[in-house]
């Protein structure tokens, strides 16, 4: 049964009958066949033991043969993703545009996939940017900030959605300032232009940034990172160009949307 | 802005719900008699009213206006022009054959489309007019055979040839005077259609290769597309003359074919054809001249969620309601009563049928070039 | 403001002089090229998928030159090339977010632009896209929006850009536009247009039914003897430059899997035509089954490159 379906597909292609598959992402279903929609390796993902839902059918985007070898366990609890488009649930990286008194405007870098775990490597993570390092470096760079903002996904944080406790007592200009780099969570597709994002929680916030001087912002110690705990406010330090005099960041209210992340996005700046 | 204008069809789209867009296929594709919204029959078109020769500044004009109270004008304006001598025309000349004195240029007709709300080089306008445009300067007749017919050897473009330096230059002008409530296409061709018909050309007094000069006589001004007396056109023989195309709207609704549709009939369409067509003066009947698919707006359309898959309907139905049937007309699986929008093509045997109801004999083709005829008459 | 002080060249562009002796010497008929395909044939395409790093995808796609063409390349007999062959290339940037003014949409919105290059034609095109050029545009907009599955995009945009870098002639340079003359070489090029995007849509991971691809044929009347009685004949994937008189011709874009046309378009009178014996079909049915057919010819090609283009970035990664 499982020799008959092709390993890659091209668009137009059949793979196997609705009656013995069920169809995922990247097919469409045709007269009672399963046919591929895009270009990629077909993965035909198990059926559930427990339930008597049929085997899926499904052709990746993904085409670095090391996502694929890895049997992805995640895609049995997430909702399957037909794009790779922001959708609900979504964690993204996006960079600060625009601080208002009740939201702040970010557009969006990257769509982490949800298949790959939070704790996971993040460099793994796949879209269909494939670099997120270059992205992120190549975001937090001043000199880049107006040229691609067009082609990039529009974002909105309300001010109740940035943390998840003292709601109330959120003063916008102290979380973000303009070129942070934000870890969010989308709530929702939101209006015709923003979708809305959220940082209300731990894993989430901004995860990169500059002081007011220009200088990048690194948290500190390596060690609380990399253990995944908080940074305390006076963790982040404005990290100096040459033997580095460090001192305290100005704005320390602004850590409390700070999140230590994988070591692996700060080492790249 | 621009982005959605782009879209042919996606400015035509009427905003309906899914449920409504549901009901109207349903009924539209009723097999053999579908139901339509104004209660017409499928070839039935919509009631218009019709004149022509109404601008005394133009060559020849028409006015049409639809019930619904869209109105469209067409002017015909002609003037003298040198015919450009290229190398290729001196060539030849010189190998005797007079091919340039017969045959003109498909550039010597001009047509401009103004549509209220569109930019004249928006995609809706320049599409239009090439597809009208197209058809015009395409018919040729083969020959001189069809009875009185010289004139117009070669089509539209020989007859605009006056000797081998001159030529006319026909500007057609079509304005639409409210924005489209539907699909603009059938007005505006059955207007030009009808402009085209009262054109009138001065008469030639100078004669051969001098340079023209005409005869002042409005009187006496001989029509672009030669007619009959009234006698001989009411007895049928009007078929022996060049009629200028005309291009039709037919949709496609389940296996059903649909002429003239109303803007709710085209937003479900599986498919939109606009199908020029004209008489073939030697055999009599309808030729094809040519056809373009329309981008039917029923791919851009918002879809219907069955109750199997509403949340808010969540153990309200009985699971067996929802059973997803094979549409014999799209191959897709669908949910009765459950609007999808439309992907894919069409098959060719449902582009066949529709042209073939366009060109069959005693079809709509013909009611509406005799129709047309008809206002031409009185 | 003319410049008056220095002689300007003339402002239209200039052609190499042709004689019109050339034209009528023996040798004239020589230069005039020739099909020397069987009917059913159909010229060689390459094409590639993947070569602009900048696009989310993007393709190049060329037609083989014509006989008479790679002749006069190697051998050149004139200034002037007998024909042309088609070259372009298709860029697709997307999915994107839609404009801030633009409306809601529940589907993915498509723009198509089709631009000739300035040097592309005989006749040098302006920068500003001109009708035909947004004709075209609407042509493949047609065929494109048929094939892909919007519905999985909601939200987003999708811009499709075709550079056309050599187009083909609509007839003979030689020749004189006769009564039959209209823009034939744009069909060959809207057939192109729909395999090249068609493959750049693919590379670009947006999902569609299948790829759909572009094919033409048309009725031609070649003989020189003038008789009459004879009656065009059907022919695939036509070079206007090869044929003395196409009556009509037809393309459509085309989705082998489902059996089903996206886009057809097709002009000219097709009411006579010389078919087999038993062939009851009239004339515009041949010429659409002809326009099919050079389209499955398209999409095995189509099929090739993008399946080639699937295994190297696998192989790579």
């Amino acid at each position: 049964m499982a020799t008959s379906i092709p390993s890659l597909a091209i668009p137009g292609q059949r793979l196997g009958s609705a009656n013995t598959y069920a169809a995922g992402p990247g097919t469409h279903v045709q007269q009672a066949n399963i046919f591929a929609s895009i270009a990629g390796p077909v993965i035909l993902d198990p059926a559930q033991p427990n339930t008597q839902s049929k085997a899926t059918l499904r052709v990746s985007r993904v085409l670095s043969a090391a996502a694929q070898s890895s049997p992805t366990t995640a895609s049995a609890k997430s909702k399957p993703r037909y794009n790779t488009l922001p959708a609900v649930d979504s964690i993204v990286l996006a960079r600060v545009t625009r601080v208002q008194k009740r939201q702040a405007a970010v557009s969006i870098l990257v769509v982490l996939d949800e298949t790959s775990a939070p704790d996971a490597d993040l460099a793994k993570a796949s879209s269909d940017n494939d670099n997120i390092a270059s992205i992120l470096t190549s975001a937090a760079n001043p000199e880049n900030h107006s040229s691609t903002d067009e082609l990039r996904f529009q974002a909105i944080i309300r001010k109740e959605d940035v943390r998840a406790v003292e709601k109330d007592r959120v003063v916008m200009e102290d979380m973000f300032r303009v070129g942070d780099i934000v870890r969010g969570c989308v709530l929702s597709l939101g209006d015709q232009t923003s979708y809305y994002l959220t940082t209300a929680r731990n894993d989430l916030g901004v995860v990169m940034a500059r002081s007011e001087t220009g200088n990048m912002i690194i948290p500190l110690p390596i060690a609380s990172m990399a253990s995944g705990q908080y940074a305390l406010p006076s963790d982040w330090l404005e990290h100096e160009d040459a033997l580095g005099s460090s001192e305290l960041h100005a704005d320390s209210s602004r850590a409390a949307t700070a999140v230590a992340l994988a070591p692996n996005i700060l080492s790249v700046v | 802005m621009s982005n959605q204008r782009q879209a042919s069809s996606a400015s035509q789209t009427p905003h309906l719900s899914p449920a409504e867009l549901s009901y109207l296929y349903t009924s539209l594709s009723l097999p053999k008699s579908p139901i339509r919204p104004d209660g017409r029959s499928p070839t039935q078109f919509r009631p218009l009213t019709a004149e022509s020769n109404i601008l005394p500044g133009t060559n020849g004009s028409a006015r049409i206006g639809f019930a619904d109270g869209t109105q469209a004008i067409v002017g015909v304006k002609a003037e003298v022009e040198k015919t450009v001598l290229s190398t290729d025309t001196l060539a030849s000349g010189e190998g005797g054959e007079s091919t340039a004195a017969t045959s003109g240029h498909g550039s010597w007709v001009q047509m401009s489309i103004e549509i209220p709300g569109f930019r004249d080089d928006d995609a809706l306008p320049v599409f239009l007019s090439e597809m009208m445009r197209e058809s015009l300067v395409g018919a040729v007749v083969e020959g001189g055979d069809g009875g009185g017919d010289v004139m117009m050897a070669g089509g539209l473009k020989g007859r605009l040839v006056i000797n081998k330096r001159w030529h006319w230059r026909l500007y057609i002008d079509v304005l639409l005077l409210s924005q489209p409530l539907s699909y603009p296409l059938p007005l505006l061709s059955l207007t030009t259609h009808l402009a085209l018909l009262s054109t009138k050309l001065p008469k030639l007094k100078s004669q051969g290769e001098e340079d023209p000069f005409f005869d002042d006589d409005w009187e006496v001004a001989e029509y672009l597309y030669p007619r009959g007396s009234k006698l001989k056109a009411t007895s049928g023989l009007a078929s022996q003359y060049v009629r200028p195309p005309v291009t039709l709207l037919v949709v496609s609704v389940g296996e059903n074919v649909i002429f003239d549709p109303s803007r709710e009939e085209i937003a479900v369409a599986d498919a939109v054809l606009a199908i020029s067509v004209t008489r073939d003066t030697e055999a009599g009947n309808l030729k094809l001249l040519s056809i373009r698919t329309i981008d039917p707006p029923s791919r851009l359309t918002q879809p219907a969620v069955p109750n199997s898959e509403n949340v808010n309907m969540l153990g309200a139905t009985a699971p067996t309601e929802d059973i997803a049937v094979l549409n014999p007309a799209t191959g897709e699986e669908e949910v009765p009563g459950v609007w999808r929008p439309r992907r894919g093509g069409v098959k060719r045997s449902v582009i066949a049928n529709m042209i073939k109801t366009v060109l069959k004999k005693g079809g709509v083709g013909e009611e509406v070039l005799e129709g047309l005829e008809g206002v031409e008459v009185e | 403001m003319n410049d008056r002080r220095r002689v300007n060249g003339p402002p239209g562009g200039t052609r190499p002089p042709v004689y019109a002796s050339l034209l009528q010497s023996g040798t004239g008929a020589d230069i005039r090229a020739q099909r020397q395909r069987q009917p059913t044939d159909l010229r060689k395409i390459f094409l590639k998928t993947g070569l602009i790093p900048s696009a989310s995808g993007s393709s190049y796609l060329e037609f083989e030159p014509s006989a008479s063409l790679a002749a006069a390349r190697s051998n050149p007999k004139s200034l002037i090339p007998p024909s042309s062959a088609l070259k372009l290339a298709c860029t697709v940037h997307g999915p994107k977010p839609l404009p801030r003014s633009a409306p809601f949409s529940p589907n993915l919105v498509l723009t198509t632009h089709v631009k000739y290059a300035p040097f592309a034609a005989r006749k040098r095109k302006g920068h500003v896209r001109d009708s035909s050029e947004r004709d075209l545009g609407v042509h493949l907009e047609t065929a494109l929006r048929g094939a892909i599955i919007a519905e999985r995009w909601p939200k987003s945009g999708l811009d499709i850009t075709v550079t056309i870098l050599e187009a083909e002639d609509d007839r003979w340079w030689g020749d004189v536009p006769d009564s039959h003359d209209a823009s034939w070489g744009m069909m060959n090029v809207l057939a192109g247009c729909i395999s090249a995007a068609s493959a750049a849509i693919a590379d670009a991971h947006i999902d569609c039914l299948d790829l759909v691809s572009g094919g033409v044929a048309a009725l031609v009347s070649d003989d020189s003897t003038d008789s009459s009685s004879a009656l065009p004949k059907l022919m695939l994937d036509t070079d206007p430059a090869e044929h003395r008189s196409i009556v009509s011709a037809c393309v459509v874009a085309y989705m082998p899997a489902r059996d089903e046309i996206t886009e057809l378009w097709l002009k000219g009178d097709s009411s006579k035509v010389s078919t087999a014996d038993g062939d009851e079909r009239s004339g515009h049915e041949a010429l659409i089954d002809g326009a099919v057919d050079a389209a499955r010819g398209a999409h095995t090609v189509l099929a090739e490159a993008v399946r080639e283009s699937l295994q190297k970035a696998l192989g790579q990664s």
